[in-house]
């Protein structure tokens, strides 16, 4: 677990991204709720949020990649698959900590107005390894940094219009409706509006077993390229 | 006994061929020199050899093992020196090292150990907890070569080891390299500059466009390419007499005069320069007396028809 392990050395070691986690998600807990959806619509766009923060957080793979540091690595005995899912499980503790500040901070701010805390950690923890795995894959389709930060900066925004997070899917020609279910961010939004709308906590079985299907499928499809 | 068998390896990148039959052994304790213009498919070879690149066809064993099947087994105890500095900007050398150790399975005071040994060996243990980025040219190539001992390979890889450092720091890290051997360790080394080669290798591969186009000794590749001898003889008044003699000496074929130096073209093997003293002597007044004989520089000029270091795209 090298990887994992270090992975938070070389995290923290750069305070601007300590300052990055939380100024976001600390800010976005007290944006008021709207007409829709019934929940604070800070706690609706967190997903869009959490795509953003594993874009950062992703970035450092493609700048091990950039530098050429990945071709020692594809050296030693450890696999893409293995770099990647390393980054991912140390990554995901980050935005678990991150999720875990944003959820008590809205219980503080907007008490019972905010529906199933527990729920919602859930879904976000759920969903940060889906924004991570999706951020994984795609570095490794890039060589350089700058143009997939503004590509995927870009993408994040149509995901997060087209899969519901901005408006409600209903709003959309039918045709999209069926096919923006093969959007991540749908099942987030999705899972969120369950918990908003009060349906039962078993309903969230099938969003979260989608979102970590996806993770396993951008973990698999970054994982085919090669460390160099 | 060969620690590297490599058997009609080819490599293709689309129709172009990189690697086109190789046929290699590296035996147990050599340091193998690996010399080839740009585009000769070094790079490509050494990523093969080092399980970072698959090939088309053939069979590599290390350690006589089959390298397909026991590609992590054989990493284990692989070492590459990259020709770029890969290195973590973010981490402090000893970080570095505890990195690389760790994904080579090392851990706790083992790990600790080999970290201090590594640092201690390479010279940059009073720098063990700074960055990188404070580092000199020489001292990142320390450390990148550092990251690569840290796991005690028993066969290191070093691509350029040297590229863009002040002539001390290519020393000391020649020296390095020379007590790694001495320990045993097996090293194949490539390099542009030619007089590395010189001073380390117990034997040389020259590569031009993916085929292995000399192998073997400096003085076996140097005997290759030598169609004549050169003596240089520079005595204070080169007479007729004295060019006449050499004239007739047996296998010469040309003598030079050039004001007071004269240049005798024998025979190879011709023995001439004891011949050519004894006669210089008889007229006396001889300033100095050598053989010329081909560099390696001129072995690999004459087989690939280009200087080691012309310009041209890096593999």
């Amino acid at each position: 677990m090298t990887i994992f392990t270090f992975v938070f050395k070389r995290f923290f070691r750069k305070k601007s991204n300590i300052v990055f986690l939380f100024v976001l998600p600390i800010g976005s807990v007290f944006i008021p709720t709207a007409a829709w959806p019934p929940i604070p619509l800070g706690f609706h766009y967190y997903s869009l949020l959490l795509l953003l923060l594993a874009a950062r957080l992703g970035g450092i793979t493609l700048e091990d990649r950039t530098n050429k540091t990945l071709l020692r690595l594809s050296a030693s005995p450890i696999s893409h698959f293995q770099y990647l899912f390393q980054n991912l499980l140390a990554y995901t503790v980050i935005l678990t900590v991150v999720n875990l500040v944003f959820v008590f901070l809205g219980v503080i701010v907007h008490g019972e107005n905010l529906p199933s805390p527990i729920l919602l950690f859930i879904i976000y923890t759920v969903f940060s390894m889906t924004a991570l795995g999706f951020s994984l894959a795609w570095y490794s389709l890039f060589r350089h940094m700058e143009t997939a930060f503004s590509i995927l900066g870009g993408v994040i925004v149509l995901m997060g219009m087209l899969g519901g997070v901005m408006w409600p899917v209903e709003a959309m020609p039918e045709y999209l409706q069926q096919a923006v279910m093969l959007l991540p961010t749908y099942w987030a939004a999705e899972s969120t509006l369950i918990v908003a709308y009060g349906t039962q906590a078993k309903d969230l079985g099938t969003p979260l077993v989608v979102m970590i299907l996806f993770c396993i499928a951008f973990l698999l499809l970054g994982s085919r390229r090669r460390l160099t | 006994m060969a620690i590297v068998h490599m058997k009609d390896i080819v490599k293709r990148y689309s129709s172009h061929i990189v690697l086109d039959n190789i046929d290699l052994d590296i035996a147990y304790g050599e340091i193998l020199g690996l010399l080839g213009p740009n585009g000769a498919g070094k790079t490509t070879l050494i990523h093969a050899l080092a399980g970072i690149h698959g090939f088309d066809s053939g069979a590599i064993e290390v350690f006589g093992k089959e390298q397909k099947a026991n590609l992590l087994e054989i990493k284990r105890q692989i070492g590459l020196v990259t020709q770029e500095i890969t290195l973590f900007t973010d981490l402090t050398a000893k970080e570095n090292l505890a990195f690389f150790g760790g994904v080579y399975g090392l851990k706790g005071e083992k790990l600790k150990k080999r970290i201090d040994e590594t640092l201690e060996f390479v010279g940059l243990s009073e720098h063990a907890r700074k960055l990188p980025a404070k580092f000199s040219g020489g001292m990142k190539r320390r450390l990148n070569i550092a990251c690569a001992l840290v796991h005690r390979p028993k066969f290191l890889i070093m691509d350029e080891p040297t590229v863009g450092i002040d002539p001390q720091s290519r020393n000391h890290i020649l020296e390095t390299i020379r007590q790694l051997n001495q320990q045993g360790t097996t090293i194949l080394y490539t390099t542009h500059y030619i007089e590395e080669i010189q001073n380390l290798a117990s034997r040389v591969v020259i590569m031009d466009q993916g085929h292995i186009i000399a192998n073997g000794t400096i003085d076996e590749l140097v005997k290759k390419i030598q169609y004549e001898e050169k003596i240089k003889l520079e005595v204070a008044a080169p007479t007729d007499d004295l060019l006449e003699r050499l004239r007739k000496l047996d296998g010469v074929k040309q003598v030079l005069k050039n004001e007071k130096e004269i240049h005798i073209i024998s025979q190879v093997e011709s023995g001439n320069l004891d011949r050519v003293l004894s006669i210089a002597r008889e007229f006396g007044g001889i300033h100095s007396i050598s053989a010329e004989k081909p560099t390696l520089e001129d072995v690999f000029l004459t087989l690939t028809g280009k200087r080691l270091r012309d310009g041209g795209e890096e593999e």
